[in-house]
Parts: C-alpha cells; structure tokens; sequence
C-alpha cells in the first residue's frame, strides 16, 4: 500500500511549509517580502503620478517603424495581418496535429492564458498609447483574426490531414521573403529606402535576418572545425577564434567602412544591409560553438549504425547526427538568438535609428527632455517580450523534440 | 548520396564462392597498437560461424572490417567477391548487402520504431514509403514487437530495443548479418529474446557472424566457432570439436576461464 503523502494540499499549508518552514526562512521571507513590496510600490507610484508617458504617447509609430512614410505604412499593415493570419493557423495545426506517440488535447490551459492575455494586450495598449479609434480597431481585427483563425485551424485542420498541414510550413519562409519585398519595396510597389526604416521594425529586421542567416552557416562552420579535412578545419577554427575574439561593435564600425572598400562600387550594399551581415557572421561564429557542443554530444555508434545501414555520410548527418545535435544544442543556440537580439542595440552607435537609436533621437527633443525613465522602460518592456517570445517558442520545441518526454498535458 | 554505378552488386548473386573472405588481415590502429595481425576467415553462405576470445583479442575490430567500419593496412576482403579497399562507392554498395547489429543497439533516438526500420530502405533502397513501412511491420511481427511500432527507442526495454536494432538491419534484405557483441549490454533475463529471434534468422538460412560469449547458442546454432587471440585466428572447429576436443592450447585455456 501507498503511504500517503506527508504534506497536506491546502496552499496555505504549502505556503507555510515555503516560507516559514524554520525561524531562519521566516525572517529571511519576511525581509525579501518587504523590499520587493517597498520596490514594487515605488515603480508603481513613479508610474502613475511622476512619469509622463506621453514621450511614448507621442512617439509610439516613430518607436514602431522610425521614419517609414505614413503613405505607405499600409504594407507593414497587410505584413502585420499576415504574420498573425500564420501565427494563428500555425498554432492552431501545432494543437490539432499533436504528437502520434502522445496526443494532446486542443486547448490546454496555457493556449488558454495565451489567448486572454493577447486580447488583454489588443485592449489596453492602443488606449496606454492614446492611438486613434480607427488604430484602435485594427489592432483589434488583427488580434481577432490571430485567435479566430487559431480556432478554426485547430476545428477544422484534421480535416488536412497530417503530411498536407505539414506543408503549410513552406508559408514561412515566402512569408519572409515577402515581407522583405513588403518593406522595402520592388516588385511594382515604390521603393521605402532603408534610411527610412527604423524603430522596432528594424531591430525585428537585422535580427530575423541574422537569425536566420546564421544557422546554416553555424552548422557549415561546426561541421567544417569538425572535418578531417584540415585546410576546412583550420579555416573555421581561424574563422570562429578570430570572430569571438573580437568585440561586436569594432566589427560592426569595422563593417561600415571595409565592405565600402572591399567590394566595387555598387556592390557595397546600404548601410543597413552592411550591419545585418556583420551580425550574421558574428552570431555565426557563436553558433558555430554551440553545434559542435551538439555534435560532440551524439554517440560516435550513431554515425556508424547509420553507415552499416549504407546511408551515405551526407545523408547521415541530415538524417541521423544533425537532427539530434540541434536538439541538444537548442536551448544554448536559443540563448545566442537572445543576446543577438539584444545586440542589435549597438546598431545605434553606428548611427542607425534602431530602437535604441530612436529613443536617443527622441529623448533628445527638447519637449521631452529628463523623461529617459519613461523611454527605457518601455524599450526594456518590448524587448523582454521579444526574447520572452523566443524563449517559449524554444522550449515548445524542445518539448515537441524530446523522444523521452512524456505527455503532461503542458505542452 | 549513393551512386548510381554500384547498383548492379545489388540483390541476390548467383557467385558460388564464399561470402567472406578474408585473407592475412593486419590492422593497426592510429596510435600503433597493432590490433589484427594476420586473421583469416571464410564463411560460406548460409553458415553461422562464432566468433570467441578474450577481450582484447580483436574479434569486434575483424567484424567491423567486414563492412569497413575499421580500415586495414595488409591483406585482402572480398565479401561477396567485391574487395573492401578504399574506393567509397564499392563500401557503399558492400554495407547495402552487410547488417550490422551492435552491442548498444545505437538505435535512432528521434525517430520512431517504425522510422528506425524504414530510413535506410527508402533512403537507400529508394523504396516508396508505403513499401518499406510494410516490410518493416513484416518484420517487427517476426521478431515479436509489432506493437510498438510507433514508439520511441527510449520507451523500450534493451531486449526490445536489439530486436528492433535486428529487424532495422533486415529491412535492407542483407545478405550476411554480422552480430557485435548482441546481447552483452542486455540484463540477463533479456538474452534469451534476442537469442531466439538470431536463432530464428539462423534456421531461416541467413548467413551469420556472431561475435559473443554466449556458449549455448554456440553450441546450438553456429556452424563453426572461431577462436581469437592476439589479433589472430587460432581455431575454427565445429561446435562439437571446438567446446569438447580443442586442438590448440589457447583454446583450452580460453574454454578452462569461460565454463
């Protein structure tokens, strides 16, 4: 017979046990209790009766999307539905196609939060912000349209079928490119030049971009350290020691003016396109490391029962090696994506009007001098949703990826 | 990629002579020890021969050299007459026609039981999907865990596990399986499954190297046993000589530590 288990369920009793378990824990809760209420109430007070928001109130579109003309701000619009439309039905088929070996139930509770909290979010930002009524609703159509189709993919996705909802992946990557083509115009819609772009569209851009851009070449440049070809070997180790050897920003000013030199004239792309390849191929580097620690995890057995089974060395390493050294190596590659992330604001010492570059120029504006409280929180706000985002959508995947894990209704 | 020009050795052969042949065999390994030093083997097709020996003796290290898993300095392998020499699409084509089941199963984590079985075949064999999921279900009946199908390896016991390892490598139609080992990192009372289904593939006529210290099965399946020492073959007798009348020293002193 089971014994029961030794402590009682009430929260009281387990906050009790937590806290107060022996005098020592008392005072020591206690103390902690009082300077995060005293801290708490203090930044609330500031909040609510010295700050004044309107430095972010008059600013929001410049934080948003910098100098992007108004007349053609309906296409970061069209790519903002767009972007929630996938979310959405992503999300939903991700629900409705759980894994074979668990299953999972539609709406878990967290599904459930997430969704509260997003139309929290769609209420009470565009009124903090004071935005127009017209902003208003679209915000509100759009969050809408993300649950609604989140709904309806998880409803009516089985009716796909899996392998045909597998495709529907493929939607990212055009999403992307065009949303390039969205932004910057080409493709018969008038060119926005990249001067213009700035704001939190931009720090979304240099980092998507060098996110992006960096995995493959980080899983090229750990494979290459790894070779038994020593000319590729030696030429990543070079690569890899001297990029980490060097900090961010002399590579980034570095970037500015050697490229210019480097390449003809022409050739040279804008200086916004410069600081996005300098950012690839220092995350590359970084990446680079935490692959090889992926690599290096996987039992050389692997390899060879996938070579006794006549898979080629290529094939292999797609099918067998890589697929398990990237999931050991995800919470460590997601952790370089954050400080990428949060890298890009250097961009600003190289006089691009990122977010951090917009706040400067604002809190510059005589109308809004001394109101820097106001303006950094908001920037440290947005970027922990940034990264908060990344985190989550990593361990998602981590779970989904784990052969071990086993269903806990969480995930 | 495979190559497209080592496809004709593929499948059945009509060639009469033996299977493996391996003659005066040295291996030595990048820091100098010399591991092999001059074993010989044939097998024939059909047979199941055992290999034996203490530790050390290079019996893992000749098998592995059957499908180029280790590289040799001196002498000469031909399986199924294709020399294993360094030329990449020949050790291609050989490791099509060799299965391999090793001491740590090295099943594929990630994927299913089901996609352990048919990676290689739709990879390799360019089978269709539907085609090589129904071979595999084939053969997980055969070796008594149908069931599990869509599991992962991590959710099996280690006899299930080598079983699944076995039937990965007979969805490939390998026409000579060699057996590192099988069933030194299983619990005790998981031998006896996995012995069983290498006894079934034995009575069904598939060729067999079986490196083990299983001396039953030994003595009840093998056709030959093989003795290793030093990296070289001392004996090959058939069970009934090998484990009773030994001719050589060695083999008596080996047999005097293991019975």
């Amino acid at each position: 017979m089971n014994a029961p288990m030794p402590f009682s369920g009430s929260p009281w009793g387990r906050l009790r046990r937590e806290l107060f378990a022996t005098p020592a824990d008392g005072v020591l809760s206690l103390a902690l209790i009082a300077v995060i209420t005293t801290l708490v109430a203090s930044l609330l007070r500031w909040g609510f009766t010295q700050a004044n928001w309107a430095v972010v109130q008059l600013n929001s579109t410049l934080f948003a999307v910098g100098r992007y003309p108004v007349s053609q701000q309906w296409r970061l619009w069209l790519l903002v539905s767009l972007l929630a439309s996938a979310t959405g039905i992503t999300w939903g088929l991700l629900r409705a196609f759980p894994r074979p070996d668990r299953g999972g139930e539609l709406w878990p509770n967290n599904d459930r939060i997430a969704v509260v909290l997003l139309a929290l979010v769609a209420l009470w930002t565009p009124w903090a912000l004071g935005l127009t009524a017209a902003i208003a609703l679209r915000w509100l159509a759009i969050t809408g349209a993300l649950i609604a189709l989140r709904w309806l993919a998880g409803r009516f996705g089985p009716a796909l079928g899996r392998e045909r909802a597998g495709w529907l992946a493929v939607v990212w990557p055009v999403l992307y490119l065009l949303g390039m083509v969205l932004i910057s115009g080409g493709l018969g819609i008038a060119p926005v030049p990249s001067a213009e772009w700035g704001g939190l569209l931009l720090t979304l851009l240099e980092a998507s971009f060098a996110i992006l851009l960096c995995f493959p070449l980080g899983v090229l440049l750990a494979l290459g350290r790894r070779s038994e070809l020593p000319l590729l070997r030696w030429g990543s180790v070079i690569y890899i020691e001297f990029i980490r050897g060097a900090p961010l920003i002399t590579l980034l000013f570095l970037g500015q003016n050697i490229l210019g030199f480097l390449l003809p004239g022409g050739l040279a792309p804008e200086r916004v396109w410069r600081a996005a390849w300098v950012l690839t191929f220092f995350a590359a580097a970084y990446l680079a490391e935490a692959v090889r620690s992926g690599l290096s995890a996987i039992p050389k057995g692997q390899l060879e029962a996938a070579r006794a089974l006549g898979l080629s060395t290529l094939q292999a390493l797609q099918h067998v090696v890589l697929p398990q050294a990237l999931r050991v190596a995800l919470p460590v590659m997601v952790s370089q994506f954050i400080s990428l992330l949060q890298d890009t604001t250097l961009l600003s010492m190289i006089g691009l009007m990122e977010l951090l570059g917009t706040a400067r120029t604002v809190m510059a504006n005589p109308d809004f001098l001394g109101h820097y409280g106001e303006v950094y929180l908001t920037l440290g706000v947005l970027f922990w949703c940034c990264c908060a985002a990344l985190g989550l959508g990593s361990r998602a995947l981590e779970r989904r990826l784990d052969p071990r894990h086993q269903p806990d209704g969480a995930g | 990629m495979t190559s497209a020009a080592t496809t004709a050795n593929a499948g059945p052969t009509t060639n009469a002579g033996p299977i493996i042949k391996a003659q005066d065999v040295h291996k030595w390994y990048p820091n100098g020890f010399h591991a092999l030093r001059g074993a010989s083997l044939e097998v024939n097709r059909g047979e199941v021969v055992v290999i034996m020996g203490p530790s050390g003796s290079g019996k893992s290290t000749f098998i592995r050299t059957f499908n180029a898993l280790e590289d040799y300095q001196k002498g000469s392998i031909r399986i199924d007459g294709m020399p294993i020499s360094n030329d990449l699409r020949n050790i291609d084509a050989i490791r099509r026609e060799v299965g391999m089941v090793f001491q740590q199963f090295n099943l594929f984590p990630h994927l299913t039981v089901l996609q352990n079985l048919t990676l290689a075949p739709t990879l390799v064999r360019k089978r269709s999907k539907a085609e090589a999921e129904r071979r595999a279900l084939q053969l997980l009946e055969r070796v008594g865990i149908a069931e599990q199908a869509h599991k992962f390896p991590g959710q099996l016991s280690g006899g299930q596990q080598q079983r699944v390892a076995i039937a990965r490598s007979l969805c490939m139609d390998p026409q000579l399986m060699l057996f590192d080992e099988p069933t030194s990192a299983l619990d005790p009372e998981m031998v006896r499954e996995v012995l069983e289904v290498m006894q079934g593939l034995a009575a069904d006529g598939m060729t067999m190297v079986v490196v083990t210290h299983e001396v039953k099965f030994a003595e009840q399946v093998a056709h030959r046993v093989v003795l290793m020492a030093d990296g070289e073959v001392v004996e090959v007798a058939p069970p009934e000589q090998f484990f009773s009348n030994p001719s050589h020293e060695r083999t008596r002193r080996f047999l005097d530590q293991i019975l």
